[in-house]
């Protein structure tokens, strides 16, 4: 399934974007990001749906919230980094 | 059976779900933050958890800015350590902890006292603004005596030190749990509890609010699960005050404590111990030769008393109640700052405090052993 992974600074990050798309009925959920797009080592980000990630992106910039990068995976398992 | 009247160092009754979560978080939690397994994320959802309760109950913005510590005085350290630098000048009331004082003096700070004589709060908030002058870098003050449970005016120290634009770190030992604390009213630079006191989590928490964009000098450095690429601390909060495996049994009983607290009415943790308080102040100051340290306004004075017994070593006098099943606490109570200002440091106190478990019967008691013990 294709699906967006939203970066975020820290796990505490990652969980309060998670928190704050739950209560905007967003399914969301936190997870380590793959070693493959990150860079700096160890980082947490918040995977959203396809469909959900303009509305999610929408909502955490009411709350204040920016991701530091946005990727996409593919398909085939393939992490492509969004432009926003 | 035990009458615990000891809670001003920990409370030893805790609701049942505290100890239940400590289990489970024992037999189904990893390390937050270190994997993405069952078992590590389960803790990492606790943790979180028990942020956003703190950040919601003491009116935190962000529960970023919730970090985790071993207890109060560790948090004290994080926040003294962030604020002052070696020499500077900080002023504090006369009713301190050594929690707050002895970093004070091992960072070698000119330490200006606020004293006054107990329970005149109008008294001591003078003298914190006839002595909050320009080279004062810091304010820090308890929110309650942990000796004596005068409750210091806080609010209007906090209103003073914002207005003159110095930073007020507050120790919320013993008010955390039972009086209001909250940082967007307050203001503060930090805040610092303990979890095991009016929080009712375990020994070994403790919680240190940062106010936002509050600047932060680590105590620890080490592994966090963030930037582990990089050899510097994250320069962000929580990660960059939390190095090292976090105490998850622990935050999870905390979590369930400050739940327990965040469900009662409001008020009535306090209600209740100052009812005991009173039971016992009246209950002692009966028996001849006993002195009480009691406020003449109820809401100057929380669920902690002192009193002195005639020609009776305080010592002697806990550890015979001790004898009898009843926990108090005699000495200084690590606060010497306290006992100098109450005029009590050469033959220091018998402490009796309270807890929201703690009943009328307990406070009979204790009345009934002292009538026994200073005949």
């Amino acid at each position: 399934m294709v699906y967006y992974l939203i970066i975020c600074r820290s796990l505490t990050y990652a969980q309060r974007t998670e928190a704050v798309l739950a209560r905007a009925g967003i399914s969301a959920r936190t997870m380590r990001a793959p070693k493959a797009i990150d860079s700096e080592g160890c980082s947490h980000g918040v995977r959203v749906s396809e469909r959900n990630l303009a509305a999610a992106l929408m909502i955490l910039s009411q709350a204040g919230l920016s991701p530091r990068r946005v990727f996409i995976m593919a398909p085939n398992g393939a992490y492509r980094e969004v432009l926003l | 059976m035990i009458t615990y009247l000891d809670s001003a160092a920990t409370t030893l009754q805790k609701p049942p779900a505290v100890r239940r979560a400590v289990i489970s978080a024992m037999e189904r939690m990893a390390s937050p933050g270190r994997g993405g397994h069952r078992p590590a994320m389960l803790a990492s959802e606790t943790t979180f958890a028990c942020r956003q309760a703190a950040a919601d109950y003491f009116h935190v913005s962000n529960p970023e800015n919730v970090v985790f510590a071993l207890n109060a005085t560790h948090g004290l350290n994080m926040a003294i350590k962030s604020v002052i630098k070696p020499g500077e000048t900080v002023l504090v009331s006369g009713y301190e902890h050594n929690a707050v004082t002895r970093p004070l003096t091992a960072l070698g700070c000119h330490i200006k006292v606020a004293r006054s004589p107990l329970f005149e709060s109008q008294t001591i908030l003078a003298e914190f603004e006839r002595l909050m002058t320009e080279e004062v870098r810091c304010v820090i003050c308890t929110h309650v005596s942990n000796v004596f449970g005068f409750v210091l005016p806080v609010k209007e120290i906090a209103r003073l030190c914002h207005k003159r634009g110095i930073p007020f770190i507050l120790d919320a030992s013993q008010s955390a749990g039972v009086l209001p604390v909250h940082m967007d009213e307050l203001n503060c630079a930090f805040i610092c509890m303990p979890g095991h006191k009016g929080l009712y989590g375990p020994q070994g928490t403790g919680i240190l609010l940062c106010g936002d964009g509050q600047q932060t000098h680590t105590l620890l450095e080490g592994g966090t699960g963030s930037l582990s690429a990089k050899q510097e601390m994250p320069d962000f909060l929580p990660d960059r005050m939390e190095a090292g495996t976090h105490n998850v049994p622990g935050i999870a009983g905390l979590l369930e404590g400050i739940r327990f607290v965040a469900g009662q009415k409001e008020g009535s943790i306090l209600c209740h111990e100052q009812a005991l308080t009173a039971q016992a102040v009246s209950g002692l100051s009966a028996i001849p030769g006993i002195q009480v340290f009691s406020a003449r306004r109820p809401e100057d004075q929380a669920g902690v008393l002192s009193f002195q017994v005639a020609d009776m070593d305080c010592e002697e006098v806990g550890a015979m109640l001790g004898e009898r099943n009843i926990a108090v606490r005699a000495g200084l109570h690590c606060a010497p700052y306290a006992h100098e200002s109450a005029g009590t440091i050469r033959e220091g106190t018998v402490r009796v405090s309270f807890s929201h478990f703690n009943t009328s019967a307990d406070v009979k008691r204790l009345v009934r052993a002292m009538s026994e013990i200073h005949i």
